[in-house]
């Protein structure tokens, strides 16, 4: 078990939370529920052990925008916070750019990318995944590191 | 003479709108508080003429960002819709990702670049370290 910590929260300070332990990665997601909900182009999310993550001021609105994934929000500014899905319950993905060093970590790939706009063209180079990131990625992703 | 319009709205549809005859350029904003907001590495907007922006079905919750700024969003799914200034009260900017077809507004530039990200690099297109002017 690493030491590492990252804190972060909303534009206005309401909500407010911490990561015990190493994020997973960070993947530019293009979906286009992400698109909306942000109004960016994609989003940059860092999936971290739910049982790592603590809301440490205030509290997540929560959004079930399907199925399966809930996307929590702070109800006083509405930055985008989380996304957690009922598939994967034992990961919670942040938005990188939420942290209060959004340069703690580098993002190595892009995820859901069928949906990408065409003038989106950020980090090209990096590996492109059709849908969620390839459980392998992640894995060969911590060998190297 | 018919114009185009261009609606879009949050992710849950308590919020649509309806915008015509946008200023030309789409401005990709890098600042700390657009970042935050969203989520994201940045965030490209449109500016529209007030009078050319209906909302057609709810309305956006304001979070007041700084002295002269107020950010729109929704309160039911946290969508990032909208950005006011106090020194520009005829226009009001728009999230590119909030609207419906947003693959018809291509970033034109960058603005507030010194705040840029490391991992967000330049495109070639041009870049203003703060905001560009309006005039």
């Amino acid at each position: 078990m690493t030491g590492e910590i990252h804190k972060g929260g909303c534009a206005c300070g309401a909500v407010r939370y911490r990561i015990d332990g190493p994020p997973l990665g960070a993947a530019h997601c293009h979906c286009a529920m992400c698109r909306k909900a942000a109004g960016t182009p994609f989003v940059t999310w860092a999936p971290v052990k739910t049982k790592n993550f603590s809301i440490t001021k205030g509290n997540l609105i929560e959004f079930k925008s399907s199925q399966s994934g809930v996307r929590g929000f702070c109800g006083t500014c509405g930055t985008a916070l989380t996304f957690w899905a009922a598939r994967k319950p034992d990961y919670i993905d942040v938005t990188l750019a939420s942290f209060d060093d959004p340069e703690a970590l580098t993002p190595t790939h892009h995820i859901w990318t069928g949906s990408r706009i065409s003038w989106a063209h950020m980090n090209r180079h990096l590996p492109d995944f059709p849908e969620w990131t390839p459980a392998e990625f992640w894995s060969a992703l911590k060998d190297r590191t | 003479m018919s114009e185009t319009t261009h609606e879009g709205g949050c992710l849950c549809g308590a919020i649509r709108y309806c915008v015509r005859a946008p200023h030309p350029g789409v401005a990709v904003c890098h600042c700390s508080m657009c970042r935050r907001q969203s989520g994201a590495a940045s965030v490209p907007w449109i500016s529209v003429p007030v009078k050319n922006i209906e909302f057609t079905v709810g309305y956006t919750s304001i979070f007041k960002s700084s002295e002269k700024g107020e950010r729109g969003f929704c309160k039911v799914c946290g969508t990032f819709l909208t950005f006011a200034h106090a020194d520009w009260p005829d226009d009001l900017d728009v999230t590119v990702g909030s609207l419906d077809r947003p693959e018809d507004f291509a970033p034109t530039h960058h603005i507030w670049t010194s705040t840029r990200l490391h991992w967000v690099p330049d495109d070639g297109l041009p870049a203003y370290p703060e905001t560009k002017s309006k005039e």
